[in-house]
């Protein structure tokens, strides 16, 4: 491991013990289990993406970032969309230590590529804890994982 | 006449808490409490009939800030219970991914406190977001600091945030020479940034610490000299690591913690009558709104020998390097004084660790019940898992999380202190404050009688 985030980052986001929120690191982990080329950095961002990712990326190394969660989008559950950082919700990635209200994603997307993969929620149980994902999102697993091979192959060429 | 300010909710700490404050004519907070009020999670009851590897896999979630220290304290709380030692090789990795987890919290936390600061000399608040300098060359050796220690962290503990390498009975793998090498090569980079960065924070504190006043929401607020000071004690494990029921002298007894219910702590129902719109950020809560810290408190009040205890760097310093100094400058101060630790510390296990040597025990015992637990010097303080587990599943599980026991600590530092600076002097703890979100409390003979869950 020569940098910590290389040219290309793929952050899943969320908490297993929450039901569907566990979407982001399952895909992660399926991803984790393939042969991915030397510039994509695969991290399980859990709940800490705003702080342990997104503010430490460097533009002078990192590219793109694509984000791996679940939304509520009024689609089908399951259903998968890409989505800007201009188009996600007000408040979405707050950072946990609300350190300066600002959000981090608009800090740093004129400088990086940033492009988040969402699946439509069927169940998050938070603040109780349930783990296990709805078989409607679990289903959606693969097809995430294509999205992102077809996403970084698009961009440069080389999954 | 004393009214009743509240602060809702307090920032840049991770979480969601409240101040309550019954202040005096002058403003001087006579009566503080903070508490949480962050929804429960129910960890412990989830963890009960968990295979004893799944459970440091779900402590580790519970927070998005503090995943190491869970996942650390868990599964050697596991390996108390089991009776498990693990090789010297895989110790060490685990101290490792410990103190560079130490060293990435503390840079984090500069960011966090600096814009309650001034450049010294000057009448400048410091801006670490400001790409202007002096602020440009401040926030960008943070930036390196975090880098180092976050790469650190991933290559002894397999991943950052999650870290996937260590398990019950040891590590998964152990690093290879080259990957020690490049541990080595961080390590020395990040010691000559965190002098710099140590000196820097240690003139910034004194200077404000020196200052008769502070601005706060456009007015000139006064600093006592004895801001967060309080009588209760102080509780720490050890300088860097932690301690477990395996050692042969255990530093934590568990026979002097005992848990009360957070109703017979925190003041009952208050109606608020001063407001500050002013106040950074959005104004404190309206006028004639009422609360009822009683009710709403979602952490619960861990004592040792009877007393909330205050965790932390400062209660490290004080407890194995005679550091003698109290109050909210005190514990800004002692956080520093550790960032070379951190460093020194992966640099000795570096020297120690035997690459080729063995991370996983012979034997990996599957328990017979009885009682373990591991405490786990976090960065802002003693983190205690305790478990009995039997045949490889968990039969009982708890997490005595560090600001679950500042909680109550820093509450009664409040007094004394006008209460617009009053989240200085919370934000002095490093408060994680959803991993101290429990309500299970135990009677004096130490049995669970209530586990509330608040909506």
């Amino acid at each position: 491991m020569d940098k910590l985030y290389s040219e290309i980052v793929v952050a899943g986001c969320g908490n297993p013990l929450y039901a569907d929120d566990g979407f982001g690191p399952a895909v992660v982990e399926r991803l984790k289990g393939m042969e991915l080329p030397k510039n994509v950095t695969v991290v399980d961002a859990g709940l800490g993406g705003p702080h342990f990712v997104f503010t430490l990326l460097n533009p002078e190394s990192t590219k793109a970032l694509i984000i791996v969660d679940i939304a509520d989008f009024g689609g089908e559950p399951g259903e998968l969309r890409w989505l800007t950082v201009d188009e996600l919700p007000e408040g979405s990635y707050l950072d946990a230590h609300s350190w300066d209200l600002t959000e981090p994603l608009q800090c740093i997307k004129d400088d990086i590529l940033i492009r988040v993969l969402v699946c439509q929620k069927k169940y998050v149980s938070a603040p109780e804890m349930d783990i296990g994902i709805t078989d409607e999102v679990q289903r959606a697993i693969p097809g995430a994982v294509s999205e992102i091979i077809k996403e970084i192959r698009m961009n440069y060429g080389n999954a | 006449m004393t009214k009743v300010v509240e602060i809702s909710p307090t920032t840049r700490h991770e979480g969601h808490s409240k101040l309550t404050l019954k202040v005096n004519d002058q403003g001087i907070v006579e009566r503080g409490d903070w508490l949480s009020i962050t929804p429960v999670r129910g960890v412990e009851k989830l963890a009960i009939g968990k295979t004893m590897e799944q459970v440091p896999k779900i402590a580790s979630r519970v927070c998005g800030i503090c995943p190491v220290a869970h996942c650390l304290a868990s599964i050697e709380a596991m390996e108390a219970s089991i009776g498990c030692e693990i090789p010297k090789d895989a110790k060490l990795l685990r101290v490792i991914l410990h103190a560079a987890n130490r060293l990435h919290s503390i840079a984090l936390h500069n960011i966090l406190i600096l814009p309650d600061f001034y450049i010294p000399g000057t009448e400048t608040k410091i801006n670490p977001f400001s790409k202007e300098e002096p602020f440009r060359s401040v926030a960008t050796r943070i930036f390196r600091i975090r880098e180092i220690a976050q790469t650190i962290a991933a290559i002894a503990g397999g991943e950052a945030i999650h870290p996937s390498n260590p398990r019950i009975g040891g590590m998964y793998q152990n690093v290879s020479p080259r990957a020690k090498q490049k541990i080595a090569d961080l390590a020395k980079e990040g010691l000559v940034l965190v002098h710099e960065q140590m000196e820097f924070m240690l003139d910034v504190i004194r200077d404000m610490q020196n200052r008769e006043y502070v601005t706060v929401g456009g007015q000139n607020i006064p600093i006592p000299k004895t801001l967060g000071y309080h009588n209760q004690g102080v509780m720490a494990t050890s300088p860097m690591y932690g301690s477990s029921s395996l050692d042969e002298n255990p530093t934590w007894d568990v026979t002097r913690w005992k848990e009360t219910r957070p109703w017979e702590w925190y003041m009952g129902e208050v109606t608020i009558d001063l407001e500050d719109p002013n106040y950074p950020i959005g104004g404190t809560t309206k006028a004639g709104t009422r609360a009822n810290p009683q009710m709403e408190a979602c952490n619960s009040v861990p004592t040792y020998d009877g007393q909330p205890v205050e965790v932390g760097p400062r209660a490290r310093l004080a407890t194995f390097k005679n550091f003698n100094e109290k109050g909210t400058f005190a514990q800004h101060i002692a956080r520093q004084m550790e960032y070379p630790d951190c460093l020194y510390t992966i640099l000795k296990c570096l020297d120690d660790l035997d690459t080729s040597g063995k991370v996983i025990a012979d034997h990996i015992p599957q328990g017979d019940g009885s009682m373990g637990w591991a405490a786990n010097e976090a960065p802002r303080g003693t983190d205690i898992h305790l478990a009995k587990v039997k045949d490889g599943r968990v039969l009982w599980y708890e997490m005595l999380v560090p600001t679950t026991w500042n909680f109550p600590t820093c509450s009664r530092g409040l007094k004394g202190a006008p209460w617009q600076i009053a989240e200085m002097v919370v934000r002095a703890y490093d408060p994680c404050v959803s991993c101290a979100t429990h309500m299970i409390v135990v009677d004096e003979k130490n049995r669970i009688v209530a586990q509330r869950i608040i909506q």
